[in-house]
């Protein structure tokens, strides 16, 4: 175990809700709706629901598995040793890293795209990254305040759903459940993307005042995200057509083109600048968590660490270029934190019960 | 190092002179034509007088101290000080003592000029202005006074408010050559005492040749004197000082200026006028609202148009596109330079007319307004609809009723308009993103200055941005973890008797 934190570098237990909701929503809400449709079409809402399941067992591991004190790096190098544990440790880290530049990568390609086609992903880059500097040296608790704040002021955004209502076909829906569990499992697995990120719990959870009533507000934020994710993938299909919304790579930037008010037009302008503060708090807790490995892993110094990882940021995001190249990228990511969310934790929970009975009974 | 002067020139400035004994002290304070020593004789003796005629009450000295002396004689200082009825004498032969005093207003009194051994009599000469109305935090109801720059005077203004013994007052003095008093004002067993230390000991730890006002002492100890946000509230009321005493809060004053420092200080309270108390919670919440969003639209509103204009035109409706276009036809400049034109005439109007005499400055403001305003419209160098957002925003800006925190937000929207003019609406965004993140980082007195927003603490909501009626608001902040967190019972103010009873 580290050196323990102190209470007062603790956050409250509730607001844990709010760092899971915003690691979870970040530009994947913008975009899910076209990969979730392709196996189960419109009967996808559903596989959301399964994905959100699947993230609420995982959570419920969690807090089974850490005690207090206690995150992922100490469980690994109890049961895997110091250097084949802080193997796993630092392609976590990793992990946690390139998770943070796909998040960055994907949301310039959403303002190349749909605002400035020629902007200079270096500028912009640097300022924003600044920024995740700023937020990250200021510690955990600035960390937390940035999720909290880019979850409470986007939640106007939702409002925004209501717009689109306007032009629904509630039948597109209908009938429900019509495919088979195989699609709707296929279909909750592309779901696994915009879901990923929550495994920063295993990281902050030392930081947490009372694990013990964090527990129940951790399945608040899960069950959150899904409401929003349910509510949008709904309006979204009852919106589009279903063989248009296959074609459509941003189907809820689609939908905040058509709002019109009497002082503003074409929404989707203001609805992506928003984007940069759901973002923000995406990008620094996991990169945040990355550097935080390094450092229970490796003794760095945090602030050093962060600086150089914003750089590798950086250039990572210069040098990916192209909708191809990055949506390959962001699907292998997504791919590796399918299988080390589903497959690795459970894995290393059994293994972890199994080890903790042997030891007692001894 | 050479560069910018960091020489090692310790010790240098501090080291004044420190007279041996009692005759190298009068030379010393001879040289100086206001220092007054010489032979006094009464009817039946002679005593030597030495003071500084600038801080002595004369009247004191001739009607208080010399008429007493003259029934019959005394042979020594014991005696001279029975007959004196001044509340402050002291014997000493601490010539040290004896400088510090003189230059406090006392009187040196000796039966022989060569005396060791001499009485101090306390007469200072106490020129202050009278308690006035309050000029900064005007209220239209409720108490009409305000500090002044005698801190006694102010120190009875708070305690003749709270007449009870727990409130204390510790005394410290800063400034090595204006030996300014500075009170640290507290509730014993409300306040927390790690703030009432933390106070205590950054005020200690000042090193400052000179201060003259409080307003040195938020600078030197704010948690983050870099940042452009005030972190101590300052205050002229009195009645507002009392009212944070009670919360648990700490406060601070300075000799020699009118205005008292709240610590620890949160966001919310730099938008809350004290007038907010006197007016039922709902009309008061109302105007908190107004204020809050004021200022949202001061910071955003200039940046914003900004944005649209140089980037985002399809944001704007086509009804609306008509009015801006006739509004900007004949306009030359760019949307950032008429805007940033237009900004720097406000803050130049408002620079001239708060150094200029008051009815000089109403002039320039009028002229400022209309003449510039007008006449820049008609030669075709800003919009008519770009004078009007930046009027309101100016307007806006002025209704934070803290003085300090209106700066800060007048200014903070420079950076915001040049971000605007680079990224468009992005880097209007992502201005906003590192005005919050600088908020969340500061802290005051080691206390989340964002608090109650974040950490989102829903008992302090109900005094921040809405007030809640003085029934609900039974609990001290928690953002100043108090001793006892309890105002008064809850259960009592809010019960209710049943119908017809």
């Amino acid at each position: 175990m580290g050196k323990p934190i102190s209470d007062s570098m603790k956050i409250s237990p509730f607001l844990v809700l709010f760092l899971i909701t915003s690691v979870q929503v970040g530009v994947g809400i913008l975009s899910f709706q076209s990969k979730v449709v392709e196996h189960a079409s419109y009967d996808a809402w559903i596989s959301v629901i399964i994905a959100g399941i699947g993230v609420h067992i995982i959570i419920w591991i969690a807090f089974k598995m850490l005690r207090q004190d206690q995150d992922i790096f100490d469980i690994q190098k109890e049961l895997f040793g110091k250097y084949l544990g802080g193997l796993f440790g630092f392609i976590q880290c990793l992990y946690f890293l390139v998770l943070s530049t796909i998040a960055l990568r994907l949301y310039i390609e959403i303002i190349q795209v749909w605002m400035f086609p020629h902007i200079s992903i270096l500028y912009l880059g640097i300022f924003f990254l600044i920024l995740v500097y700023y937020v990250i040296n200021g510690g955990f608790r600035v960390v937390v305040g940035i999720c909290f704040l880019g979850t409470v002021i986007p939640i106007y955004l939702l409002f925004t759903l209501i717009f689109p209502l306007e032009f629904a076909h509630f039948h597109n829906l209908l009938p429900v459940l019509n495919h088979s569990v195989k699609d709707l499992m296929l279909s909750s697995k592309e779901m696994t993307l915009s879901f990923l990120g929550f495994s920063t719990l295993f990281i902050f959870f030392p930081f947490i005042k009372h694990p013990k009533k964090a527990h129940k507000w951790a399945h608040f934020g899960v069950l959150f995200t899904i409401v929003v994710y349910v509510a949008i993938s709904m309006v979204a299909f009852v919106f589009y057509d279903e063989e248009q919304i296959k074609t459509v790579i941003w189907p809820t930037l689609g939908m905040w083109k058509i709002i019109e008010m009497p002082f503003v037009e074409r929404f989707e302008y203001i609805g992506i600048s928003s984007w940069a503060l759901v973002i923000l708090p995406n990008m620094t807790l996991t990169l945040w968590a990355s550097t935080r490995g390094m450092k229970r892993l490796f003794r760095f110094n945090q602030r050093k660490t962060v600086i150089v990882f914003l750089i590798i940021v950086l250039i990572a995001n210069v040098l990916i270029n192209g909708h191809e190249r990055i949506s390959l990228l962001s699907e292998y990511i997504s791919r590796v934190g399918f299988y080390m969310v589903y497959f690795y934790i459970p894995f290393l929970f059994i293994v972890y019960t199994i080890y903790n009975k042997v030891r007692k009974s001894k | 190092m050479k560069l910018f002067g960091k020489k090692n020139k310790k010790n240098k400035s501090n080291s004044l002179k420190q007279p041996n004994n009692i005759v190298e002290l009068i030379d010393m304070c001879k040289t100086s034509s206001d220092f007054m020593h010489y032979e006094h004789s009464i009817k039946k003796q002679t005593i030597w007088l030495s003071f500084y005629k600038s801080l002595v009450d004369t009247e004191i000295l001739h009607k208080d101290i010399l008429e007493n002396l003259q029934e019959y004689k005394h042979y020594s200082l014991e005696e001279l000080k029975e007959s004196i009825p001044v509340e402050k004498v002291l014997t000493t032969k601490d010539v040290e003592q004896m400088q510090n005093r003189m230059l406090r207003g006392y009187i040196l009194l000796r039966l022989d000029e060569y005396d060791q051994k001499g009485l101090l009599i306390n007469a200072p000469l106490k020129k202050t202005r009278n308690v006035s109305v309050p000029e900064v935090e005007f209220s239209v109801i409720g108490p009409k006074e305000a500090f002044l720059e005698s801190i006694d005077t102010n120190l009875n203004l708070v305690r003749n408010r709270l007449p009870i013994p727990e409130l204390m007052v510790k005394e410290l003095k800063v400034g090595k050559l204006t030996k300014s008093k500075v009170a640290v004002l507290y509730i014993d067993g409300v306040a927390n005492e790690e703030n009432v230390n933390t106070v205590i000991q950054r005020i200690k730890e000042i090193d400052i040749d000179h201060l003259v006002d409080s307003s040195y002492i938020t600078q030197i100890i704010s948690d983050n004197p870099k940042s452009p946000f005030p972190q101590l509230l300052d205050t002229e009321r009195p009645d507002r000082a009392s009212a944070v005493l009670t919360e648990g809060k700490i406060v601070i004053m300075a000799a020699g200026s009118p205005h008292a420092l709240i610590a620890p200080a949160n966001l919310t309270e730099f938008f809350s006028s004290f007038e907010d108390y006197f007016l039922n919670p709902v009309i008061a919440s109302a105007f908190r609202i107004i204020r809050f969003f004021s200022v949202v639209f001061s910071i955003l509103v200039t940046p914003i148009y900004v944005a649209t204009l140089t980037y985002h035109y399809e944001l704007i409706p086509k009804d609306l596109m008509g009015t801006l276009i006739t509004s900007r036809e004949v306009v030359p400049l760019p949307p950032i330079l008429e805007a940033i034109f237009l900004e720097l005439t406000i803050e130049l109007l408002r620079e001239a007319g708060a150094r200029l005499p008051t009815k000089v400055g109403q002039t320039i403001g009028i002229v400022g307004g209309i003449v510039i305003g007008t006449a820049s419209v008609e030669a075709g160098l800003t919009s008519n609809v770009l004078l009007i957002i930046i009027a309101l925003a100016a307007l806006a800006s002025f209704t934070t009723p803290v003085y300090q925190m209106g700066n800060t937000i007048r200014l903070i929207r420079f950076p915001f308009i040049f971000v605007a003019y680079l990224f468009g609406m992005l880097g209007v965004v992502l201005s906003f993103c590192y005005l919050i993140v600088h908020l969340l980082r500061l802290t005051s007195l080691g206390r989340p200055f964002f608090e109650p927003i974040y950490p989102p603490r829903l008992k302090d909501m109900k005094d921040s941005i809405i007030r809640f009626p003085f029934s609900r608001n039974t609990q001290r902040p928690v953002q100043l973890q108090t001793e006892q967190t309890e105002r008064y019972s809850k259960r009592d103010a809010t019960k209710k008797k049943d119908i017809d009873e």
